[in-house]
């Protein structure tokens, strides 16, 4: 699949331009002049989202597909460029983003209305509509890596945004020091892929690749790897994506559910020219095991946002996982359709969460909650397709997504399609488990008996969601093919083992769903109060434990090994470098000072004896004792 | 018998040497310069004794501008210690010290 | 005969050089200079520099000594100390011995003076030195004779007293 050449200066390329710049302008303006009117930082904040959708569905379904670039530094043979490399991957990932985006930027217009630095927010938003479509174009992974650690800024910006609270200040600083040090192994793979290749072009890596003269290793890829590992929440940097729901609902929608923490499949997908055979081998199982360790992690949740969280990152495990089964391209195909159905109904899970929250008046826990599906009717219908979705119900997005994958693992390694479709029916038990206390039942606080529809705002875009969480699975609605060179290459079952994987979806949906929905109750009394819990609270200590396990090691690797390392580090800079180095340095000048300043006696004789002294130097010369030569 | 050249070398050597003792440890600036005139004769003396044994007469002709130049330092010099004087009552080296540090 | 007053002469020279450096009260040091150069004149005479020897009588001892004996008891010294050794000095003086000794005895071993000629002329009489003077050292001598007129300015201009008004 080759990509026409344009210069930079062609209508679509400029209309791909326009479509990254047009978020920053709205950020700088915003940033500049509007700090204090929120009202019309929201206004100009979702004018440039519609502009973005708008422009990014023109490139994608009207235009051609093709790269372009233009050199940016050169120092000797070494030059690094900037451009646009805009395939059938590229464009159906600017779609998400475009529509995802703007349906959360209309949500935020109620959800933040009465907070008082809507301007800041609407600018973060802003900034990271302007880093993810970077990465989602770029043309070389020097320009990815850029955008990467633009796209960890806003996150770090937007998780912030409540700063006056302890957790999100502290959960702002975790996410991005955890995607620092993936971004680490990034930044290595990217010096190495160079040091290699010659080259980080992605254009000129998959021609080398047609072209057969590519130079493999295992080491590069694996690199490359970590940043998805650090971007995405893989096992072991997946700790900061559950702090990260300090930050308001939309944010989590946007950032932490469709468009950032995908970022790391789409580079992997872009990379997927320079992937090994072992490499591949790591990236599946990692992906699996984060896929069981967070099902499991989301089970004893009472933070609504939490269980999405760790629901997000189990889903995204599944989308490494299925890269790394892929062969051909049968492993971007099903990342990459799992990833646009997951950012359909995950940023719906989260819209709809944020709705209940908001008609809660801010009340997160899902043991206060209950009993709205009367209350908020709207949400509840939308929300229960975004559950279906999620787990698997036949005739949804999600079903075929996950259909995909788990074909892929059944043909390539059993083991994997084992452990897969054990975390499907964990996610059918813990999805439903929210969706029937959240919504059925009785409500079990005052809060939930006066919850109400958000309005206008909050609900036209849980409308949009849904609908796409249901077609968006079909992959023949899509129009014209556009995204052929993708989703062509998803994998479908044929003949006896599609029959096995439909029977097996459908039971993994009835056994979760249903042992879910059979065993959570609401208690007896008024209090609030986990089932499992109170069936058998050893099993829910483990699985806590379970879930603190990372950052308790973390925390005591930090405390114990780092922090004492730091100090000593400390000691050596007070001691070696500010006092030696320094202080001596200057010490040594300051004697030396005085000691010239000592030959100045000011008395004739003492001038005298330097005459004596030179004349002496200058008989040994006479004499031949000293000599200027060898 | 005369004398040989080495001896008349080596007596102006050690006058020299005993005005350069002088200019070294006599704290009185006037005697610092009597030592001082001192060495200029020594050289003279040695000039003379070489003008002497090469049978020529440059050396002594030299010695006619020794002389001059020695008067007209020994002038200048001492009008600038009368002045010296007047500024700080003093005329030992040792207290001489302006310049320190 | 030349030889016993050779050594007359450079004895006396000696001893009154090292009371010249070490008399504690000046004028003393004067009176030995002038005694000094009264032996200088004598080797010069030796040396049959006769001119010479009379020159250095008249305008060293005459001018000069005289000179520094004004000013001596212009300036009304109390007496200076004699030597006192400090560390510094001490060390300094030992390098000058030695290398008054290393020198001494350079010239003893690797010496190239000329064998001692049997002197020669019996001096030379006043014309050959009027000779040099005005043919081959006419040009220092004109200098010469440009540095007393400016050393004579030099001591008007330091010898003036200034009052307040800066003016002489």
């Amino acid at each position: 699949m080759d990509l026409k050449t344009l210069p930079i200066d062609s209508p679509d390329a400029r209309i791909a331009v326009a479509v990254l710049l047009i978020p920053l302008i709205s950020a700088a303006v915003i940033a500049l002049a509007l700090r204090r009117r929120g009202g019309i930082a929201a206004a100009i904040s979702v004018l440039a989202a519609a502009a973005v959708a708008v422009g990014a569905l023109q490139l994608a379904l009207a235009g051609g597909r093709f790269q372009a670039s233009v050199e940016w530094l050169r120092f000797g043979s070494f030059s690094i460029s900037l451009g646009i490399r805009f395939d059938d991957l590229a464009a159906l990932m600017l779609s998400i983003v475009g529509i995802v985006g703007l349906c959360v930027h209309v949500f935020s217009l109620t959800y933040m209305a009465d907070d008082s630095a809507k301007a800041r927010y609407f600018a973060g938003l802003s900034v990271f509509m302007f880093s993810m479509i970077g990465i989602v174009l770029a043309e070389n992974l020097f320009m990815i890596f850029v955008f990467w650690e633009l796209v960890g800024f806003s996150s770090y910006l937007l998780i912030n945004h409540w700063f006056e609270r302890p957790a999100a200040a502290a959960a702002a600083k975790k996410a991005f020091i955890v995607n620092r040090v993936g971004d680490l192994g990034f930044l290595l793979g990217i010096v190495a892929c160079y040091w290699l290749q010659g080259t980080v072009s992605l254009g000129e890596l998959a021609a080398r690749a047609a072209a057969g003269s590519l130079i493999y290793s295992r080491a590069v890829p694996l690199l490359l790897f970590c940043g998805a590992v650090g971007k995405s929440a893989q096992l072991p940097l997946q700790v900061w994506l559950p702090d990260a729901m300090e930050g308001p609902s939309p944010v989590s929608a946007l950032i932490h559910a469709a468009t950032m923490v995908a970022a790391g499949i789409y580079m992997l997908c872009r990379i997927h020219v320079l992937m090994v055979p072992e490499a591949l081998n790591v990236i599946a199982w990692v992906g699996t095991f984060t896929a069981l360790y967070a099902a499991v992690c989301a089970i004893p949740q009472r933070d609504i946002k939490k269980v999405l969280a760790y629901s997000t990152v189990s889903q995204l495990g599944y989308m490494v996982a299925a890269f790394g089964l892929g062969r051909g391209g049968a492993g971007e195909g099903a990342a990459m359709f799992h990833l646009t159905t997951h950012a359909f109904f995950k940023a719906l899970l989260f819209l709809g969460a944020g709705s209940v929250i908001y008609g809660c008046h801010h009340e997160q826990d899902i043991f206060k909650m209950g009993g709205l599906r009367s209350r908020m009717p709207l949400t509840f219908w939308t929300f229960t397709i975004g559950v279906a979705a999620i787990i698997g119900f036949p005739g949804l997005a999600g079903f075929f997504s996950k259909d995909a994958i788990l074909a892929l693992a059944f043909e390539n390694n059993r083991a994997i399609f084992a452990l897969l479709a054990l975390t499907a029916v964990l996610t059918g038990f813990y999805m439903v488990r929210l969706w029937k206390i959240v919504f059925l039942g009785a409500c079990q606080s005052d809060q939930a008996k006066h919850a109400h529809e958000g309005g206008i705002a909050l609900v036209l875009p849980l409308l949009a969601l849904a609908v796409l969480a249901v077609l968006g699975g079909y992959r023949g609605l899509y129009p014209h093919d556009v995204f052929a060179g993708v989703l062509a290459e998803v994998p479908e079952a044929e003949g006896s083992l599609q029959t096995f994987l439909l029977i097996a979806s459908i039971l993994i949906v009835i056994i979760g769903a249903g042992a879910a929905l059979a065993f959570y109750r609401p208690p007896a009394s008024g209090i609030s109060e986990d089932s499992l819990e109170r069936a058998s609270p050893g099993l829910f200590g483990a699985l806590v434990v379970w879930q603190q396990s990372f950052d308790r090691i973390y925390g005591y690797y930090v405390a114990k090994i780092q922090q004492r390392f730091a100090i000593l580090l400390n000691y050596v800079d007070i001691v070696g470098i500010s006092g030696i180095a320094v202080r001596g340095v200057a010490g040594i000048a300051e004697m030396a000072g005085m000691g010239a300043r000592k030959v100045h006696t000011g008395r004739v004789s003492t001038y005298v004896y330097w005459f004596l002294a030179g004349v002496v130097v200058l008989w040994a010369f006479a004499a031949g004792i000293l000599s200027l030569q060898r | 018998m005369h004398p040989s050249l080495e001896s008349y070398v080596l007596l102006s050597a050690l006058l020299f040497v005993i005005g350069f003792f002088g200019v070294l440890l006599r704290s009185n600036t006037l005697v610092i310069y009597m030592s001082l005139e001192l060495m200029l004769v020594a050289a003279t003396l040695a000039l003379v004794a070489f003008s002497q044994y090469n049978g020529t007469i440059d050396g002594d002709v030299f010695v006619f501008f020794i002389l001059t130049v020695a008067a007209a330092e020994v002038a200048v010099g001492l009008a600038i210690i009368v002045a010296l004087f007047r500024r700080k009552q003093t005329i030992l080296v040792s207290d001489l010290d302006s310049l320190k540090n | 005969m030349s030889q016993i007053l050779f050594t007359l002469f450079s004895l006396f020279t000696v001893v009154c050089a090292v009371g010249v450096v070490a008399s504690k009260n000046a004028v003393n040091g004067a009176m030995c200079l002038l005694l000094c150069l009264a032996g200088v004149a004598g080797l010069f005479v030796q040396l049959h520099a006769y001119l010479l020897a009379f020159l250095l009588l008249l305008v060293y001892a005459g001018a000069v000594v005289a000179l520094f004996l004004f000013i001596i008891m212009l300036l009304d010294t109390q007496g200076g100390r004699a030597w006192r050794f400090q560390g510094l000095q001490l060390a300094a003086a030992l390098v000058g011995l030695g290398l008054l000794l290393a020198g001494l005895n350079l010239l003893a071993v690797r010496g190239r003076l000329p064998a001692p000629v049997p002197v020669v002329s019996a001096g030379a009489p006043l014309k050959n030195y009027a000779y040099q003077l005005f043919t081959t050292y006419l040009l220092p001598v004109q200098v010469i004779g440009f540095l007393l007129l400016i050393a004579m300015l030099g001591v008007i201009v330091l010898s003036k007293r200034f009052d307040a008004k800066g003016e002489a």
